[in-house]
């Protein structure tokens, strides 16, 4: 019983690791259209930044400061610039295939431009575990669901409960009708981007000490971010915590009692019995498509 | 019609190659007034609003607003001027609550940029939007996501909407579309209630006739992207040509 609870615990800490990835996703689907399947290497990216900033003296948490600067700068308003602003009148397909050439491009970068070598990356907690009622669990494990989760809620206070945050939902929900009330879309779908930057360093820092920064850990997490936020519901931004929690718990369970083989596959068989019983995901709505 | 126009649309045009959906509609608004338009489908209601609005360019024609060239302008500037409107759909935030969609329609207006990141949750509109909610009846449902409710208390919510920033001029496609018939009546008086106590002025698309005829002093027929006839509502109403439009031969 004792395993199993640790089981849960370190999975749902590392579902929610899955969850802010995802979370990006979801943002990004919901204020522009946007399917992003560079996700992954957009924690890829910060993660080696983070490592160059530390190489040059930086401590730990200025790294991370200096980072998320540049990632707002490059993955939020330059990628909106560059990529998504010439291609979003095209419909899906184009801005799809460009996020997947987009991955290709930042994955060949750093391999050529770094390393590609795993590259060892400090944990933000202390290394160690504690004991509560005969049930072992790591500092890493306790301190990554407290910064996830409070990120996650942060997240759902800020879309709920401020203005911002609610012309945001007006802009995602209809952008005309939003335009009409004086709401600036432009903006309001900027800052969604910015978020999503700042939501995949998040990530970075705290998935790559387990992960170590490499030039193709993206691939594995946006893979499992995008179940993610499809298991829980692309349109519902609680709906990726659901949905990668559930993924972190059953990777554990599955890697435990079954087999660590079948650990990688699980997201998606998840992934594949949500779509057939339920597409719009545990937590989504249905929604109706102009064709 | 008043001299001290608000709204002057000066012979406006939108073309779509050889199609002539608004062909050469020239008409003005004074403060306060209320006008009419109606029309058969397709006779270009519409495609005029969107070119009032900025929604779409007009091929030629000017729009001007308090005196200001506001032709083309886009609907974000116009709204900023106190320009609202209404569509034919509904256009509530579905998963918003009652309350919120009506302090969304109107926060835009609220101080500066960082003041808005981190102001109050109801952007200092609570007291506002809990009046409009009480003029439109709509206590009882004020909390709920707006997407739940019945097509009618939709279209009340996106009318309520589109006043909650006091706009000084309102363009209504069809409100009475979809509405049920006992609601109809409920819609006029807060028009003219709004009207009183905003003092703003409207123009009004609406195929409902006896709504329209009751509601506005000014009505204006458009046929084929043209103005037909316009004046009185009885006058309008028993031109000839206005009938054999809605009528044929």
């Amino acid at each position: 019983m004792n395993d199993f609870i640790q089981l849960i615990v370190s999975g749902t800490a590392t579902g929610t690791i899955y969850a802010l990835a995802g979370l990006g996703f979801t943002l990004l689907w919901q204020a522009s259209g946007t399917i992003n399947f560079a996700q992954g290497e957009f924690v890829m990216l910060p993660a080696f930044i983070m490592l160059f900033c530390m190489m040059a003296g930086a401590p730990l948490w200025l790294a991370f400061l200096l980072t998320c600067a540049f990632a707002m700068l490059v993955l939020g308003a330059g990628f909106k610039k560059v990529i998504v602003d010439p291609l979003i009148h095209h419909g899906v397909i184009p801005l799809v295939i460009a996020t997947l050439g987009v991955a290709m491009v930042l994955k060949t970068v750093v391999r050529a431009g770094y390393s590609a070598e795993a590259q060892q990356f400090p944990s933000s907690f202390p290394a160690g575990q504690f004991s509560l009622a005969g049930i072992t669990i790591s500092y890493a494990d306790v301190g990554t669901l407290i910064l996830a989760a409070a990120i996650v809620i942060a997240l759902q206070v800020f879309v709920t409960r401020t203005m911002t945050g609610r012309a945001m939902q007006a802009v995602a929900q209809n952008t005309d009708a939003a335009r009409t009330l004086g709401i600036d879309a432009k903006r309001m779908v900027l800052y969604t981007f910015l978020i999503n930057a700042i939501l995949a360093t998040v990530t970075a820092l705290l998935i790559t000490p387990t992960y170590l920064a490499k030039f193709d850990m993206g691939e594995s997490i946006g893979l499992k971010a995008f179940f993610a936020a499809i298991i829980g519901g692309f349109n519902q931004t609680r709906g990726a915590l659901l949905g990668g929690v559930l993924i972190g718990i059953l990777e554990n369970l599955v890697g435990f009692y079954w087999s660590p083989a079948y650990k990688e596959g699980v997201a998606l068989m998840l992934f594949l019995v949500v779509i057939l019983w339920r597409p719009e995901g545990l937590l989504g709505t249905a929604e109706e498509r102009k064709v | 019609m008043s001299d001290a126009s608000f709204l002057e649309v000066r012979d406006v045009r939108k073309h779509y190659g050889a199609i002539k959906a608004v062909d050469g509609v020239s008409f003005a608004v004074g403060p306060g007034e209320i006008i009419g338009v109606i029309g058969p489908n397709g006779s270009g209601k519409t495609t005029l609003f969107n070119a009032i609005l900025g929604q779409i360019r007009p091929t030629s024609g000017s729009v001007r607003f308090r005196g200001d060239d506001v032709t083309g302008m886009s609907p974000l500037e116009l709204s900023r001027r106190g320009v609202g409107r209404t569509f034919q759909t509904l256009q509530v935030f579905g998963q918003l609550p009652v309350r919120d969609n009506l302090i969304v329609a109107a926060q835009e207006f609220q101080g500066t940029l960082p003041g808005r990141l981190f102001a109050a949750p109801d952007a200092g509109l609570g007291e506002r939007a809990d009046e409009m909610i009480e003029l439109f009846r709509l206590q009882h449902v004020a909390r709920l996501p707006a997407g739940r409710l019945s097509y009618g208390q939709q279209k009340l919510i996106d009318i309520a909407m589109a006043f909650m920033a006091k706009p000084r001029l309102v363009l209504l496609d069809e409100p009475c579309a979809g509405v049920n018939p006992s609601l109809v009546d409920q819609l006029r008086e807060l028009l003219v209630t709004l009207n009183k106590t905003q003092g703003g002025s409207f123009v009004v698309i609406e195929h409902n006739m006896d709504f329209i005829m009751r509601l506005c002093p000014h009505v204006i027929c458009m046929v084929e992207g043209k103005v037909l006839a316009e004046g009185k509502p009885a006058d309008v109403q028993a031109n000839p040509a206005v009938l054999e439009a809605y009528l044929g031969n």
